[in-house]
C-alpha cells in the first residue's frame, strides 16, 4: 500500500475554525461531554418534577384556597396533618387503598405469571396471542374504563345477560352502583388493564432461565410444579419484586380509572387517597389539604418501598 | 417412560393454549364489544333482550361524534400534546440515555437511580404547583404546558428504555469510529443513533401511547376546548351531555385505533426495549 | 510508518494501579505483542495509545510526535477490535473507506483504495453486503481492511483472533504476519494466547497486574524466561517446576530434589551464587526424552496422553509432578518406572523467593 499514497485535503481552513459543527465536535471531546449531554434533561427534571414537588411539600403547610383568596396563603404549619387525622375520610382512603393495591396486585400477578408461563412455552401461534394478550396495557384509562361500564351497565351490560343466561345470578346487576361490588368490580378491571405488564416482565424473567437447570431438574426427577416452585420463582425473584414494586407506584400514585368508573362511590367505598387528594385539588380547590394528603401517600409509598426492597431481598443478587 | 414424558407435554400444551386462548379472548372482547356497540342504531343498544350481533350496521355514530361533537379538535389538540412530548423527549432524552449508556463518571448511578425514583413521586403532589406555576408563566391551559408537564413522567421513562437499547450497541463501535476520524459527537449520530434506530423509534411509540392516553393532568391543566385533548373531551362528554352509549363507543373506538396500529407495527421491538430497561433496573 | 515509544505510562483507577511505569521503545516497521492473562492492563495500555483512554502520567510519542494531548482521530492510526467493530448498517465497501470519508479524501480516490484494500485481502466480492451477511473470518478480513486502507503509521490490535474457531484462527494468524512483512507497518498486537505472540511478534512485553514481567524478542522470552511467572504463561503444556538444593557436583552443578539427584552438565546459567540453596529448577517438556543422556531423572508414570505427534507423559518424580513431551512411540503404561533423559542445556533456576531467574 505504500506505493499508493492517499492524499488528504488540508486539515483546516478559515472557514473551519469557526464552524459550529466542528466546534461542538471539539467540545465532545472534551471532559465534560457527558454533563453537557445530562444538562438538558436534568433541567427538565428539575424544573418539572423536582420544584412542584418541593412547592407541593411547602405548600401543606400553608392555607391555599383558590377558591377562598380571602384566607390568604399563610404558614399554618402542621394544621392540614392534624385536620387528617380527624377525617374520617382519610382512614376511610387509607383502608380503601390497602384493598384497592393488595387486591389488584395479587389478581394481575396472578394472571400475568400464568399468561408468561404459558407464552414461554413459544408454542405455534403464541406470537399472535401474545400481542392481543399485551393489548390492554397500551389502552387508555378512560376507555378501557368506559368499554367496561358499558360491559357491566345495569341495563345493557352483556355481562349481566351473559351471568344471567348461565344461572349465576338472578337478575341484572348494577355493579358499580352496589358498594359490595362496585371496589371487586373495579379491581377487575384494572387487573384487566395491567396484568400485561406482569406478563411482560415475567415472560422477560423466564428467558433469562438457562434451559440446562430444567433439564438437571428432569433428570433428578422433579415435577413440573416442584419445578416452578424450586427454579422458576427464585429465579425470578429480582423481576417480580422490580415489578410488584413499579405496579404498587403505578396503583398509589393514579387515580385515573377509579375516577372514570365511580369517582370514589358509591358513598365512600371506592375512594382511595390518590383520589381523595385529587378531588380535593380539583373540586375544593384546597391545595394545601391536598398537599398534604399527597406528602403523607408519598411517605407511606417511601416506606412501603423500602420495606419490601429490604424484605424481598433484592440486594442480595 | 418416554411415552408418559410426551404425554405429559402434550397435555401442558393443551393446557397452555386453554389459557392463552381464554385470555386473549378476554383481552380482545371488551375491544370486540365496543366496536359492535358503535355499529348499532342507540334503539338496538337498549333492548330487552340483547343482540349480541348487531341486527343493523350504521356509521351514524362515528359521523355524528366527528361532526357534532367538536371531537376533531380533541384530536387534533391530542396529536399537537403527543408531538410536541415526543420532540421533548427526543431532543433532551436521547442524549441523555446516550450518556448514561455510554459514560463512567462521578455520580452517574445516582443520577440513574433519581430518573428511576421520581416515578415515585404522587402526580397529584405535581399536578397542584404545576397548576400555579402554569398559570404563572401562562402555560396553563395550552397543548405546550401540557406536553411539558407530561415530561415529568414520561421522559424518565424515556431515558431509561433508549439507555437499554444504546447499551446494546457494542462500545468498541465507538472506538472505531473514533480511530476512523469522528468525533465522539459525530460517531453518536452517524454510529450509534442509527443501530439503535428500531430501539428509538419504539421507545419513541411508547412516549407517544402514553401521551395520547393521559387523562389526570390533562383533566387538571386544560380548561377549555380550545387545548383540551381527547380522553379529558370524552369523559367530559359522558359527564355532561349524558353521551348515548353509540357514541361513546365510536369515540373510543376512533381514539384507540392509532394506539392498536402502532402498537401493532412496533410491538416486537417495544417490548424487548422494555423488559431489557426493567430487568436491568 | 514510525518508531513508538512508550515512556513511564501510568494509569490508575482510585486507587488500583491499573498500569505502573510501562516503559517500551518500538523500532520503526516492529511489531510489539503485549501478552498477558485478563486483567494484567494490555487492553488499558492499547487504548492510551489508540487515545481511547488517557493516561495518569508518562507520555506516548509515534514517530517523533508526542501525541498526549492528540484525538485518536488525529493519531494516524488503525485499530482491529476483538469484535472487529464493524458498522451494522453500512456496506462493506463504507466501513473500508469509513476513515477516508471522515477525512473528506476525494470519492473517486477513496473507490481506488477500497479496492486495493480489498484485493490485497480477497474480500472484493464482499464490498456490497452488509457485515451482518458475512461470517466471522469474513469480517475479520473486513476489519483488517478498515485498517489497512488508509496506510496508518501505527495499527493496533485487541485479541483480533479470539473470536474465531480453531482452525481459522490459524489461517488468520498467518496472513496478519503475510501483511506485516508485505506492508511493514509498526504494530502493536494484544493477545493472551502465547503462540500468538511467539509467532507474530519481533518484540513480546509478558505483563502481569500492570507491570511488565519481561520485554524481549520470543526466542528469549522462551529459552531465557525473566521470572517464573513468564516461564510458567509461555508454552504448552507448561514448564515443570522441580524444587531442590543447588550442590557442586562431579560434573558442575546438580540439583537434590526429594526424587533423588539431577545432574545438570552444560548447564549455561552461573548460579554457583546460590550453593546449598533451595533453588527450582524449570525444564520444558520438551527438554525430557525417552532417550539415554548424562542426566536423567527416575519417576512413577501417572498419566499417559497421547495427542498424535506426541505423547505427554505426566511422571511423578518424589512427591512432584513432571510433564514430559515424548514421541509417538512411547507409550508407557501408569504405574510404570520411567526413566527420562534430561537436555540439561535448556534448564532454568530460578530463585523460589524471589521467583526471578537466577
Amino acid at each position: 500500500m505504500a506505493e499508493a499514497r492517499i492524499t488528504y485535503p488540508p486539515p483546516r481552513t478559515a472557514w473551519d475554525r469557526y464552524n459550529p459543527i466542528r466546534l461542538i465536535g471539539e467540545v465532545s471531546e472534551t471532559r465534560y461531554w457527558m454533563y453537557l449531554l445530562l444538562l438538558p434533561s436534568a433541567l427538565l427534571i428539575c424544573a418539572v418534577v423536582i420544584y412542584p414537588t418541593l412547592y407541593g411539600m411547602q405548600m401543606s403547610f400553608r392555607e391555599m384556597r383558590l377558591n377562598r383568596p380571602d384566607l390568604g396563603t399563610d404558614w399554618v404549619g402542621l394544621k392540614h396533618y392534624a385536620r387528617m387525622l380527624a377525617d374520617p375520610i382519610f382512614w376511610v382512603s387509607l383502608r380503601n387503598t390497602a384493598v384497592w393495591v393488595t387486591s389488584a396486585i395479587a389478581l394481575e400477578f396472578l394472571i400475568g405469571l400464568v399468561a408468561a408461563l404459558a407464552l414461554n412455552r413459544n408454542l405455534p401461534g403464541s406470537k399472535v396471542l401474545a400481542v392481543l394478550i399485551l393489548l390492554p396495557y397500551f389502552l387508555p384509562n378512560v376507555v378501557a374504563g368506559h368499554m367496561w361500564a358499558l360491559m357491566l351497565d345495569p341495563r345493557l351490560g352483556v355481562i349481566n345477560d351473559v351471568l344471567v343466561h348461565l344461572g349465576w345470578l338472578a337478575g341484572y346487576k348494577a355493579w358499580f352502583a352496589d358498594p359490595s361490588t362496585a371496589m371487586a368490580a373495579a379491581i377487575v378491571v384494572e387487573a384487566w388493564h395491567s396484568f400485561p405488564f406482569f406478563t411482560l416482565l415475567i415472560l422477560a424473567g423466564l428467558k433469562g432461565i438457562p434451559i440446562d437447570l430444567y433439564k438437571a431438574a428432569d433428570i433428578d426427577g422433579a415435577g413440573p410444579f416442584a419445578q416452578l416452585r424450586l427454579i422458576t420463582l427464585p429465579m425470578l425473584r429480582t423481576v417480580i419484586a422490580a415489578a410488584v414494586i413499579l405496579r404498587v407506584i403505578g396503583l398509589v400514585n393514579s387515580p385515573d380509572l377509579l375516577l372514570i368508573l365511580t369517582s370514589g362511590g358509591p358513598g365512600r367505598s371506592t375512594q382511595v387517597l390518590s383520589l381523595y387528594a385529587f378531588q380535593t385539588a380539583y373540586k375544593d380547590f384546597n391545595f394545601g389539604y391536598a398537599g398534604a394528603l399527597s406528602v403523607v401517600m408519598f411517605i407511606l409509598l417511601m416506606g412501603f418501598a423500602w420495606a419490601y426492597v429490604r424484605l424481598s431481598k433484592v440486594n442480595e443478587d | 417412560m418416554a411415552q408418559t414424558r410426551s404425554r405429559s407435554r402434550l397435555l401442558w400444551d393443551i393446557v397452555s393454549y386453554v389459557v392463552l386462548i381464554g385470555l386473549a379472548i378476554a383481552c380482545i372482547g371488551p375491544i370486540v364489544w365496543t366496536f359492535l356497540t358503535s355499529l348499532k342504531y342507540e334503539a338496538d343498544i337498549v333492548t330487552k333482550t340483547m343482540h349480541y350481533i348487531p341486527p343493523r350496521i350504521t356509521f351514524d355514530n362515528y359521523v355524528k361524534l366527528w361532526n357534532q361533537s367538536g371531537y376533531p379538535v380533541l384530536v387534533i389538540n391530542s396529536l399537537i400534546v403527543t408531538s410536541v412530548t415526543v420532540l421533548i423527549c427526543l431532543l433532551t432524552g436521547t442524549i441523555a440515555a446516550y450518556a448514561f449508556s455510554r459514560f463512567q463518571f462521578r455520580g452517574r448511578t445516582q443520577l440513574m437511580l433519581g430518573y428511576l425514583v421520581v416515578r415515585m413521586f404522587p402526580a397529584v403532589l405535581m399536578i397542584i404547583p404545576l397548576f400555579i406555576v402554569m398559570r404563572q408563566v401562562g402555560l396553563l391551559d395550552s397543548t405546550f404546558g401540557l406536553a411539558v408537564a407530561y415530561t415529568s413522567f414520561l421522559l424518565p421513562l424515556f431515558v431509561w428504555m433508549l439507555k437499554g437499547f444504546f447499551d446494546a450497541a457494542p462500545k468498541e463501535l465507538e472506538s472505531a469510529a473514533r480511530i476512523d476520524g469522528t468525533t465522539r459527537i459525530g460517531a453518536m449520530f452517524m454510529v450509534v443513533i442509527p443501530i439503535a434506530r428500531n430501539g428509538l423509534l419504539a421507545t419513541c411509540v411508547f412516549v407517544a401511547i402514553a401521551a395520547w392516553n393521559e387523562f389526570l393532568f390533562a383533566l387538571m391543566l386544560t380548561t377549555s376546548q380550545g387545548s383540551r385533548t381527547w380522553p379529558v373531551g370524552l369523559q367530559l362528554m359522558v359527564g355532561e351531555f349524558q353521551l348515548p352509549w353509540g357514541m361513546l363507543a365510536a369515540g373510543g373506538m376512533i381514539s384507540i385505533l392509532p394506539v392498536i396500529v402502532l402498537f401493532a407495527i412496533v410491538q416486537r421491538a417495544m417490548v424487548a426495549g422494555l423488559t431489557a430497561g426493567a430487568v436491568k433496573g | 510508518m514510525a518508531t513508538l515509544s512508550i515512556n513511564s505510562i501510568r494509569k490508575s483507577f482510585g486507587a488500583v494501579e491499573v498500569l505502573n511505569n510501562i516503559d517500551i521503545q518500538l523500532e520503526d516497521g516492529g511489531f510489539l505483542v503485549l501478552l498477558g492473562p485478563s486483567g494484567c492492563g494490555k487492553s488499558t495500555l492499547l487504548s492510551i495509545i489508540a487515545g481511547l483512554e488517557t493516561s495518569s502520567g508518562g507520555d506516548i510519542v509515534i514517530g517523533d510526535r508526542n501525541v498526549n494531548d492528540v484525538h485518536p482521530k488525529d493519531r494516524n492510526i488503525a485499530m482491529v477490535f476483538q469484535s472487529y467493530a464493524l458498522y451494522p448498517t453500512m456496506s462493506v465497501r463504507r466501513n473500508i473507506g469509513f476513515g477516508l470519508e471522515m477525512r473528506k479524501v476525494d470519492a473517486r480516490e477513496r473507490e481506488a483504495a477500497v479496492d486495493r484494500a480489498a484485493d490485497l485481502l480477497q474480500i472484493g466480492h464482499l464490498l456490497d453486503r452488509k457485515p451482518g451477511q458475512l461470517s466471522g473470518g469474513q469480517r475479520q478480513r473486513v476489519a483488517m481492511g478498515r485498517a489497512i486502507v488508509r496506510n496508518p503509521e501505527l495499527f493496533l490490535f485487541d485479541e483480533p483472533l479470539s473470536n474465531l474457531d480453531a482452525k481459522l484462527r490459524v489461517e488468520m494468524r498467518t496472513e496478519i504476519k503475510r501483511l506485516h512483512d508485505r506492508l511493514g507497518t509498526t504494530t502493536v498486537y494484544v493477545t493472551h494466547d502465547q503462540v500468538e505472540a511467539l509467532t507474530l511478534g519481533t518484540q513480546v512485553a509478558v505483563m502481569k497486574a500492570g507491570v511488565i514481567q519481561q520485554l524481549a524478542d520470543p526466542e528469549t522470552i522462551y529459552t531465557k524466561p525473566a521470572n517464573m511467572f513468564v516461564a510458567g504463561f509461555i508454552g504448552s503444556p507448561t514448564m515443570n517446576f522441580l524444587r531442590g538444593t543447588l550442590e557442586a557436583g562431579a560434573g558442575g552443578l546438580q540439583l537434590r530434589h526429594a526424587g533423588g539427584t539431577l545432574a545438570m552438565p552444560g548447564l549455561e546459567q552461573d548460579a554457583s551464587t546460590h550453593l546449598g540453596r533451595e533453588v527450582v529448577a524449570g525444564i520444558r517438556p520438551e527438554s525430557l526424552h525417552g532417550g539415554e543422556a548424562a542426566a536423567a531423572l527416575t519417576g512413577i508414570v501417572d498419566v499417559v496422553e497421547p495427542t498424535g505427534p506426541d505423547t505427554m507423559v505426566v511422571v511423578k518424580v518424589g512427591e512432584q509432578l513432571l510433564t514430559a513431551r515424548l514421541g509417538p512411540k512411547h507409550r508407557p503404561r501408569p504405574g510404570e518406572t520411567l526413566r527420562l533423559g534430561v537436555d540439561a542445556a535448556s534448564i532454568n533456576l530460578f530463585d523460589p523467593e524471589t521467583e526471578n531467574r537466577i
